[in-house]
Order: C-alpha cells, then structure tokens, then sequence
C-alpha cells in the first residue's frame, strides 16, 4: 500500500489547537459576560451585601439544601445503577433508561406540575399517605419539596452516568469475577468501586451545582423568601432594580462558591484510574443477580420507576384533553399547526445547540495535554465547568452588552440562543463523553500506533464505535436541554414565532391551563421521540452482534 | 449522523428566507400572553395594519421588566418604535432612563378609576389585584383584608414574590397603602398562611391553584371573567375585600430614538379607539381603557366592584420600593 496519502486531519496540530482555541473562546466568552456587568456597573459596594443578615441566611440556605440534595440523589442512584447494572434484560429497561435521560431536561414547571399532583396538599400520594398513616404529617412545602424535586431531576442522571461507568468495567475482571462466584461485597470493591471512583467527585459537584443554582424550582416549593437561593437575588436585582453591579457581584459570590468546588474535584484529577476497555462490552452473568438480591433489587428497581413515572403520568393525564384537542380535526387547524410550527422553531434551535456542544465537547477533550497539571489542562477543564456556574442570565445580558451593535437581524439572536444552549449543556455531554475517550486501552492505542491509523481514519476506527453510544446520548442532552430552555430565549426575544417553551409561557399567561397542560405533555412527548431517536442512531448497525444466549457469557452491544 | 448535520443546515438556512421584508415596519416590545394567539396581539396587529399600510413587528419577551430591561440594555440603538406592557409599578423607572418620548396624543377619552396625566405614557388597560379563590374549597371566604390576616392558619393563599412578580409587587403595595408602617406586622401575621410564594403568577396559577393546592391565589379581579366567559364556570371568583383593592395600570410609550415616531403616535392614538379595546376584555382579561359601551362582555359586570381603589403614584413606587422591599424581606425571614 503506498504510503505517500496522508490520513485526513492527522496532522498534531489538529489535535490542539481547535479544542484549545474553544475552550479560551469559552472562557473569554464567560468573563466577558460577567465583565461587562462590572463595567456597566457604576460603584460596587462589597461591604454592604455582606453585611446583609439576608444575605448571609441565604448562601447558607442554599449550601444546605445543595448538600442535602446531592447526599440523597447519589446516595439513590448508587444502588439503582448497580442493580441495573446486574440486570440488563429485563423487559421495559430501554424505556426506564430513557426515561431517566428525560428527568434531566423535563422544563420545570411542567415536573412541578406532576410532582405537586403526587405529592402536594391535594397529592394522590399525600391522600393516600394521610389515610394510612394519618400521625404521618408531610409537608410539600419548604425544605421537603426542593429536596425531592431536586432528587427527582438530579437521581436518574446520577444513575444515568454511574450506569455508564458500571458498564465500562474491563471484561477481563468481570468474566474473572463470574467464573470465581464473586459475591456483592467483592464485587464491589474489586470491580463496581474501581470503575465509580473516578466519576463519582465529577457526578457530585455536577449536581451540587445544579441543586445551588436552581431557581423555580426552589420558589414555587420553598414557601417563602426564607428559602431562596443566590440565583433569585441576581434575578431581582438584574431585573428589577438595574443593579448590574450588585448582580455582577453575587455572581461572583455564586462563582467563589461552585468554583471553589470544582476546583477541589478538578485537583484530585478526573481522569485518574484510566480503566483498559475494549470496545465490545461483554456481559457476564453477576453471580450475585440470583435469589434475595435479585428480589431487592427487583423491589427497589420498581419503586425508582414508581417514583419517576408517577409525576410524568400525572402530568400524561392533565395535558391529554389539551393535547387531544389539538389534534383534532376541529382544534388542530389553529391549535395543532402551532404546536407543530413551535416544534419545527425548537428544533431548528435545538439541533445544531446539540451538534455544536458534542462537536465543541470532543475538541475540547480530544487534546492531550503533557500532563494532568499544565494550565493548559487546567484550561480545559475550566471551560468545561464554567457555564454550569455563571448565572445564565448574568451570562446572556453581558453578552447581550458586548455584542449588542452588532445583531442586526432577529435570527442572529436565534443562532447566539442556540451558541449559547449548546454552552450550557458543555459539562453534561463533556461528563458522557470524558470516560469513553480517555479510557482507551494502551493496548489499541499501540497498535493502532504501529499500524499508522492516525487522524480521520483513527477516529473513525477506533473512536467512533466507542464512542457511539455516548456521542448519541450527549447529543441527545445537547438537544434536549435547549429544547426545554426558556430563560435564555426569553432575554433575547423572540419574534412572533413561539418556540415551545415560549408558547408554554403564552398560553399560562391567556389562562389557556389546558392548552398549556397539552404543550407540557406535548414537549415531554417530542423530548421523548429524540432521546429514543438517537438511543436507535446510537447503536451499532454492523451486523448482528447480540448471541441470545442462555451461556453465561454473552456479547451485549446496547443498553436497550 | 447525516440527519442533524442536514437539519443544522436547514436551520441555518431557513431564518435567511424569513428576513426579506419590505415596507415601513412597527417595531413592538410586549410580554408573551399580549403577543400569543389568544391575547389582543394578532387581533389588534391585523385591524392596525389595515389603516396604516405597515406592518407591525411584535418582539416577546419574557415579562414586563424586562421589556425594560431590554430598552436598557439597548439604549439609543433600540430596534423598538414603542414598548407595551409597563405598568404603574415599573413606569417611572422606566421614565427615568430618558429613553422615551412624549406621546402628543389626546388622551381624554380614557376611563380609568383615577384621573391621568402623563406626557410619556398612555394607559391601554387596566385592572385590580384580587385573591381569586375557588369556590368549591371555600364557600365563604375572608371580606376584608384584616379578615385575612385574622384568618386561622389553615386558611392557605398562594402570593407572588414581588421581588419578580408584577401582582406580586402590586399585593406589597396593597398591604403598604392600607396599613401604613404597620405593614412588616402585618405580614408577619399573614405570613403562616401563604403556602408558598411563586416566582411568577403562571406558577402558581398552574403548577398549583388549578391542582387545588390552595383554595385562594394572588391573581387579578377581571381572572374570573375569563373563566366565567370562555370556560364557561362560575367555580372561580374574586373575593372583594372591604379595605379596596389596589390598581394596575399597563402603558404603552414612544422609544425616543424611533425613527418611525409618527407611525408610533398613530398606534398610541389607535390604541384609544374601538379597534384596538375592543379585543382587551377577553384576550387580555382586563379594563379596557376607554368606554367601550355595550361592546363590553356581560361578565364584566358580574365582577366585584372595589369600595375604593388603592393607589400609589409610579414617582412614590420607585423611590420607596426598595425599602419597602427590604422590610418585607425582613419580616418573612423572621
């Protein structure tokens, strides 16, 4: 073969210099967001806000509840990932797996909806609840409700990702383990433990900043301004009181606070523990799925389901009228074509947000720094995390200051909508795709060295099937957490066009409840199709790799 | 793979068809319920482009402030030719941004609970802030403010924080027009009775007022007319209460560096005739600014009538509502 072509895209600098350049982009992007709100600002007054008795009661609500919400959303999604780690075909675990994606971009006041008709004053649960164990006083309302609205979107992604590091456990181990009878407890710690170690700091600080971060949802459950956190005071002051000194310094706060976080997670090193794994994951039978764990697991598997779907079916029953009449003949010449014109906005949107985020995710990490310590890493990872932290709303107005002059026209604020979804699902989809790139065995690595397979052709060989299914997932959170998105598309405006949320939004402001209920079940629905779309575009189409084997060794080639 | 690559083109390609406009055009900040199908928005848009031989461009954004805030942000490089969709709570910080001007319209036709003079804003509906309650959970509820207050602490409200809710705002200043300095007290009393208070009136309209979360909820006096004329049930009224009740005004304002400012003055005039009020009642479920006579759905004269409206002038709102803010914050965090 001659040797004289060269491999598309092999050569070194296109392993640098894009996902360098991006990650600064980045980063310059957010401090200048943030900076233009120092810069607007006229006099900061830093005494002042700390000196503030609220103030102070509100960091350490926020801290409290965040700490509160991670312990028992890992604490959850620990056992569940393992025991769907040890039962991989049980019927409906495509589904429940879907379903678990979903919770993390379900917008929401459609989420509260369903949740407070579980578990709210008039809640079927609560109902329920009252009748048998009436000494039993539960109160929606308060620390209780953010807690398990928090658990509820933060569980099924922990779980989603643990599962995922579960099932890259090194084959050569589990096949070891099966043939020695491993029982629960060793197979923890000689296999589970090894492989969740090194996601686990990452999962933690993900949520914890999710859970400090979030907004309606500790409004509408929390009572009362007692129980607020940070990003409402930005709110208030951003928009309310034109205050961009006092937003731009509680953001600041926000950013001393997450970051500090980060900053410990990061220095331990994330990608430590790198576990050899080939691309076939090969599943052997747990010796310990049998008997009473099997029933334990099965037990706790469907209480996990019960308290997924229950909110979702509630929110299934309020918007099916709505929805029905949008599809009706009579209903769906206005009604319906609006749903689908939103639909056809959001997706226009939300497409390339996911494609942008996946690509910018693996040029980001697709460079290889010398070591885990140059400011060069610590640049990259940086830019993967700062999104999550900066308030999207300090954000968007900084960069709505910056680049103010030059948006002429109504779809280039689309498109800077969807530059910046795309930013905001960056840690979610760089948190999927991390493992699977970097854990590459040394041992392909060698041969794929020595044989010259450098460039495209590297990455369409040895990445590519690995990387498949969490490309298809990450895309598919890229997509859907714009989908859902409202705050961002608020701030820039949009022309009369609603995207989904939007028109959500329109109908709840003209009373339409049932209208509004539809569009929920609606989004949730076209949400949904694209998890399950991509999950199909996700697997590998070559041949037939699945042996239906009753053998305790079998080839498992999807999660589904 | 080839599927969203395809749809990224698409979706790149596609707003460049929809940006070829031509003709002179009407640029419109307003708030998503105004805009949407089933508010005055596309009624209102199509009876104006009939007489003025323009196109009116509605621009939504997410709420009345930042209808504002955007004007802020933008300044004298605003794409907008008017803003509608402030309200006397928000209307003299907005006038103090200078960034609009005088409207030079006859403004006598207005029929408004209090007499109006302002060189900058015109009034295109109005209403009262009222505790809608539901019927079926509570058959007889409290008559006055007091009797609120007084109320034992199962009575559960739903409230806005007025720190990002327009009604949420208007109910402080009701409670501030009535008691005075003995507001914190008051709110301290009322305090274990509000079940929760909502970022935003469609948060705690939907996720919880329509579950039967709580029988009352922070709303307008004019909801029920909504519910009474499309929906068809008199489940959901308004509980009037004996101190009054307090007034929003929603105003519409010429941006100063418009450079369709006739075309500007000829909306605001428009927004004073038949042709635009008309569609108010019922798609923004509020007074009408002007007397609409007979054409004035039924239902509006099936809702409460205020014994006095409570009202603080937008100059006094914005000099005090931080503080006013601040002491409420306090008392809630007690």
């Amino acid at each position: 073969m001659p040797e004289v072509v060269r491999a598309p895209l092999s050569h070194p600098a296109w392993q640098h210099w894009p996902g360098s350049l991006l990650a600064a982009a980045i980063i310059l992007l957010a401090v200048c967001g943030a900076g233009a709100l120092f810069w607007q600002a006229p006099a900061l007054d830093i005494g002042d806000l700390w000196a503030s008795r609220y103030l102070r009661s509100v960091v350490l609500f926020t801290l409290w509840q965040a700490f509160l919400s991670v312990s028992l959303s890992v604490l959850l999604a620990l056992p569940i990932a393992r025991a769907l780690d040890r039962h991989r075909n049980f019927v409906g675990r495509g589904l429940l797996l879907r379903l678990m994606e979903l919770s993390l971009v379900v917008p929401t006041i459609v989420a509260v909806s369903g949740l407070v008709s579980m578990y709210g004053r008039q809640g079927w649960l609560t109902v329920v609840l009252q009748e048998w164990l009436p000494f039993l006083s539960w109160n929606l309302y308060g620390l209780n409700g953010i807690v398990l609205t928090h658990v509820f979107f933060n569980a099924p992604l922990a779980t989603r990702i643990l599962l995922q590091a579960l099932e890259s456990a090194p084959s050569t181990q589990r096949r070891i383990a099966s043939q020695l009878g491993l029982g629960s407890l060793w197979l923890w710690r000689s296999l589970e433990w090894p492989s969740i170690r090194p996601v686990l700091p990452g999962i933690v600080a993900l949520v914890f900043t999710l859970c400090f971060t979030s907004f309606a949802i500790v409004m509408t459950l929390g009572g009362g301004p007692a129980t607020s956190t940070i990003e409402v005071a930005i709110y208030q002051a951003l928009r309310f009181e034109f205050d961009a000194g006092r937003a731009a310094l509680l953001a600041l706060i926000q950013l001393l606070i997450c970051g500090t976080l980060w900053w410990l997670v990061l220095r331990k090193g994330l990608n430590t523990a790198l576990v050899p794994d080939r691309q076939l994951v090969i599943s052997h039978a747990r010796p310990d799925a049998k008997g009473v764990r099997k029933l334990l697991d099965s037990f706790l598997l469907a209480a996990f389901v019960l308290f997924l779907t229950l909110p979702l079916l509630a929110v299934l029953a309020r918007g099916l009228p709505g929805l029905a009449d949008a599809m009706m003949p009579s209903g769906f010449a206005n009604q319906g074509l609006q749903l689908l014109q939103a639909t056809a906005l959001s997706l226009g949107i939300a497409l390339p947000a996911g494609v942008v985020s996946v690509v910018t995710s693996l040029l980001i990490l697709g460079v290889k720094p010398r070591s885990a310590n140059t400011p060069i890493s610590r640049l990259l990872e940086t830019s993967a995390y700062l999104p999550l932290i900066i308030p999207p709303l300090v954000l968007a107005t900084g960069l709505f200051l910056l680049l103010r002059p030059k948006l002429g026209i109504a779809s280039e604020g689309l498109a800077l909508v969807a530059l910046i979804n795309a930013m905001m699902a960056l840690p979610f989809v760089m948190q999927l795709l991390r493992g699977p790139l970097r854990n590459l065995d040394p041992a392909s690595t060698r041969l794929a060295d020595q044989l010259g397979i450098r460039g495209w052709y590297r990455w369409r060989w040895l990445h590519w099937p690995r990387l498949r299914r969490p490309l298809a997932l990450g895309l598919a959170y890229g997509t859907g957490l714009s989908l859902g998105d409202f705050g961002v598309i608020a701030l820039f405006g949009s022309p009369s066009a609603p995207t989904l949320p939007v028109l959500l939004y329109q109908q709840l402001g003209s009373y339409q409840i049932n209208a509004a209920a539809g569009t929920g079940l609606w989004l949730m629905v076209v949400l949904l199709a694209l998890f399950g779309l991509f999950n199909l575009i996700g697997k590998p189409s070559t041949k037939s790799q699945r042996l239906h084997s009753p053998k305790p060794i079998q080839l498992e080639t999807s999660d589904a | 793979m080839h599927f969203p690559a395809a749809r990224f083109l698409l979706a790149l390609l596609l707003p460049l068809a929809a940006t070829a406009q031509t003709g002179s055009e009407l640029t419109v900040y307003t708030y998503p319920s105004f805009a949407s199908d089933w508010g005055p928005g596309p009624a209102v848009k199509e009876a104006f482009e009939q007489q003025c031989s323009c196109r009116v461009n509605f621009v939504v954004l997410e709420s009345s402030g930042d209808i504002l805030q955007r004007l802020r942000l933008e300044g004298d490089s605003s794409e907008a030719d008017v803003v509608l969709g402030l309200d006397t709570g928000t209307m003299d910080t907005a006038r103090q941004t200078g960034l609009l001007t005088t409207h030079q319209i006859d403004t006598s036709s207005l029929d408004l609970p209090i007499t109006w003079a302002d060189n900058l804003f015109v009034p295109f509906d109005w209403g009262y802030f009222a505790f809608v309650y539901d019927t079926e959970q509570l058959p007889n509820p409290p008559v006055s403010l007091e009797a609120l207050i007084a109320a034992p602490d199962d009575l559960k409200i739903i409230i806005q924080d007025p720190r990002t809710s327009t009604p949420g705002l208007g109910l402080l200043l009701w409670l501030r027009h009535v008691y005075g300095d003995q507001a914190p007290a008051k709110w301290t009393q009322l305090k274990d009775k509000i079940l929760t208070t909502t970022k935003s009136w469609s948060d705690g309209y939907f996720s919880l007022f329509m579950n039967g979360e709580a029988p009352m909820i922070l709303s307008y006096s004019t909801s029920p007319a909504y519910h009474m004329a499309i929906d068809k049930t008199d489940r959901y009224q308004a509980a009037n209460f004996a101190e009054g009740h307090y007034l929003q005004v929603e105003v519409a304002a010429l941006v100063g560096s418009s450079d369709q400012k006739a075309l500007g003055r000829e909306f605001l005039r428009f927004m004073l005739t038949d042709g635009f009020q008309r569609h108010i009642p019922l798609k923004n479920v509020m007074y009408p600014a002007i007397d609409l006579g007979p054409e004035l759905p039924d239902v509006f004269n099936k809702l409460i009538t205020p014994s006095k409206t409570r009202y603080f002038k937008p100059a006094e709102v914005a000099e005090n509502r931080r503080d006013w803010l601040d002491e409420w914050l306090n008392a809630m965090t007690r």
